[in-house]
């Protein structure tokens, strides 16, 4: 393939802000869906915590308070539960990337350590159980 | 397909450049902004653009693939791969249908380019980790691509431009 | 371009907004009654009523406790007769028309059998028949005879509401947050649950039922304004040396610990202390006895709605919870609904 890049165009035309629109358009749709009707209700959060794929956790953010360790792959994870913010304490895995993500309080936000597959996810509690009788 | 020497000189300039520049990227830590380890912002997809352009989709792919499975090799993970791979893939997928439009500039590609990269990493994301939920990072990362894509798109066009005069491709030379 | 970045500035300003204009959330947590309770209101005097509750609990510990020093429950069952207040009057009232209803399933007389196994002691016995049987005479509610602000009990019994101490904690508590305005919350006193109003989202509370053979749970109950109260023998029990399970509940008609042909009984009723009594008395019934007890007041005003769980892997469920029942998936339990 011959390419004469005389016929390329390296400035912007106008149809690339339509490139441009449609990839903004599709950020704001689908931080709509993720984020929109979620944000707006004030439900109790639910953490759950899936290793491996696996749901370990799936308990109301705030009776879930406390350090909590998670171990997979070989890493393990401490995660603390304090004042509506959940963070990973410590991991021993490689990259701390699950560490530096710092805490999360919001419905719908994660923390993610890939190395150990550990998996913290916060809900608007629509699924899990507001109280638990027995 | 026929590689001539310079091509493939070439191509290996280009594969290692990107390498170099997917190092770089480890530098910008986009985890910060979007708890997802193993997302990149995809500086590397300056190489794949240009490559695109001046070379051609089968050597813009060599490049891509020669990149991650180096890259892979490098950082030794297999999910490391994985992310780059699926990111680039579709970048590469989305660049070629764009560029066939020849309305849009090498802009246009890029930022399209990149959105999908992205949204190919959420997909390796979804499938290392088996959890949906990391599709709610998707619209964080189409707006990170807003700006890296506009960013390659530039730095592409200089390139191009800068280039012009070499003839890069002319095949007739080293047959 | 500047006007995309600009409306995308906006959306995520207002996402932030959205999170304002909540309600006032407060939440209590205290050990009381032997028991981890858990107090969550929403509204502008939550955390007063939440401090209004956990004191007013401690009250009601301070009075009913069978062991507490100064309890009117305990003059009551050391002297034979003791004046006591009366909202306590009117509790044992309540508790001896319970009684009554259930056929003596639920007893409040049980104190002196609760004594001699001392299940929940550190030093549990396993009684001879002798000794039961020299006990089962003391037991049923004819013994307690409540006189305006006097209590008189026959000599040798004694006399514990620990069977719906809590239960009756929820309503106090219920009433503590209806004076303060509050419209929704949640509390969990111990296997006692008042669900108040609606969650602040506007949708039902999911109240999840504790899987009595596992660690989750073996169904959700979506409801609004009510009590929930699961007995069961599950949590409280010793093993005897030849392993027999004993579990905490005991049938004042055996005066052994109840062998249930029920893993769990959850109540559902507009009232905490019926909720409690009901549920340790459907208990000791076992399935049949319960369901048709069930039945039997379907009509008048103490009407209740009751999930079973069945040694035999069952979850049966009356048909007034039909619509707020919602299966567990993971739960290995065969969902029956009960016919009226």
């Amino acid at each position: 393939m011959k390419s004469n890049s005389s016929t390329v165009k390296t400035r912007p035309t106008p149809w690339d802000a339509l490139v441009f629109a449609a990839v903004a358009a599709l950020a704001v749709l689908t931080a709509l869906v993720f984020y929109g009707p979620k944000a707006r209700t004030n439900a109790p959060l639910t953490c759950v915590v899936s290793v491996g794929g696996e749901v370990m956790d799936h308990v109301p953010l705030a009776s879930f308070a406390g350090e909590h360790t998670y171990s997979h792959n070989g890493y393990t994870l401490t995660v603390r539960v304090s004042g509506g913010q959940v963070e990973v304490l410590h991991s021993d895995c490689p990259g701390q990337d699950c560490v530096h993500s710092g805490p999360i309080s919001r419905a719908g936000q994660s923390l993610v350590c890939l190395p150990a597959q550990v998996v913290i996810h916060l809900e608007s509690g629509t699924d899990g159980p507001d109280v638990i009788v027995g | 397909m026929k590689f001539s020497v310079k091509k493939l000189a070439l191509c290996a300039v280009l594969a290692a450049l990107a390498l170099g520049l997917s190092t770089l990227e480890n530098l910008f830590p986009v985890s910060l902004i979007v708890p997802l380890p193993g997302v990149k912002l995809g500086l590397a997809n300056i190489v794949t653009v240009f490559a695109l352009y001046e070379l051609g989709a089968p050597e813009a792919l060599a490049i891509l693939v020669t990149r991650c499975l180096l890259g892979g090799l490098f950082s030794g993970t297999a999910t490391a791969l994985l992310f780059s791979l699926l990111g680039g893939l579709c970048a590469m997928g989305v660049m070629i249908l764009l560029k066939r439009s020849r309305r849009l500039s090498v802009y246009g590609v890029s930022v399209g380019g990149a959105a999908a990269h992205n949204a190919g990493q959420i997909l390796a994301a979804m499938i290392t980790l088996g959890n949906t939920m990391v599709v709610g990072y998707l619209p964080f990362l189409l707006a990170v691509a807003l700006i890296t894509g506009t960013l390659t798109g530039f730095v592409v066009s200089l390139l191009l431009r800068a280039t012009a005069h070499l003839h890069l491709t002319n095949q007739s030379d080293y047959r | 371009m500047k006007k995309l970045f600009a409306v995308l500035l906006a959306a995520a300003m207002l996402w932030g907004l959205a999170a304002c204009g909540a309600p006032e959330k407060a939440e209590f947590s205290l050990f009381a009654m032997d028991t981890y309770m858990t107090l969550v209101a929403y509204g502008d005097e939550a955390s007063d009523a939440l401090t209004e509750s956990a004191r007013a609990i401690n009250d009601l510990e301070q009075r009913l406790s069978r062991t507490r020093e100064g309890s009117e429950i305990r003059a009551v069952n050391h002297s034979g007769r003791a004046a006591i207040d009366s909202e306590t009057a009117a509790l044992l009232t309540e508790a001896l028309v319970f009684s009554a209803e259930t056929d003596g399933a639920f007893d409040i007389t049980v104190a002196p059998l609760v004594d001699l196994w001392a299940i929940n002691s550190d030093s549990p016995h396993i009684p001879s028949q002798a000794e039961i049987d020299a006990l089962l005479p003391l037991i049923g509610c004819d013994h307690v005879t409540v006189d305006g602000s006097a209590v008189t009990l026959d000599v040798g019994c004694a006399i514990d509401l620990g069977g719906i101490a809590k239960g009756y904690a929820s309503d106090v508590v219920a009433e503590i947050f209806a004076e303060h305005g509050i419209k929704s919350g949640t509390v969990s006193l111990g296997g006692n649950v008042y669900v108040c109003g609606k969650r602040p989202d506007g949708k039902p509370w999911n109240v999840a039922v504790q899987d009595p053979q596992g660690d989750g749970y073996a169904c959700m109950l979506s409801l609004t304004d009510t009590f929930a109260v699961t007995s069961g023998g599950y949590q409280r029990y010793f093993t005897a040396e030849d392993g027999t399970v004993y579990q905490h509940i005991i049938d004042p008609a055996t005066g052994y610990p109840a062998r249930s042909d029920l893993l769990s009984v959850t109540v559902v009723c507009p009232s905490g202390t019926r909720a409690d009594a009901y549920s340790t008395a459907l208990y000791v019934m076992g399935e049949e006895a319960a369901i048709r007890f069930w039945e039997s007041q379907q009509a008048g005003d103490h009407a209740f709605e009751a999930v079973f769980v069945t040694a035999d892997g069952r979850i049966a469920c009356t048909p007034g919870l039909a619509d707020q029942f919602v299966p567990q998936e993971d739960a290995s339990y065969e969902v029956q609904l009960l016919n009226r």
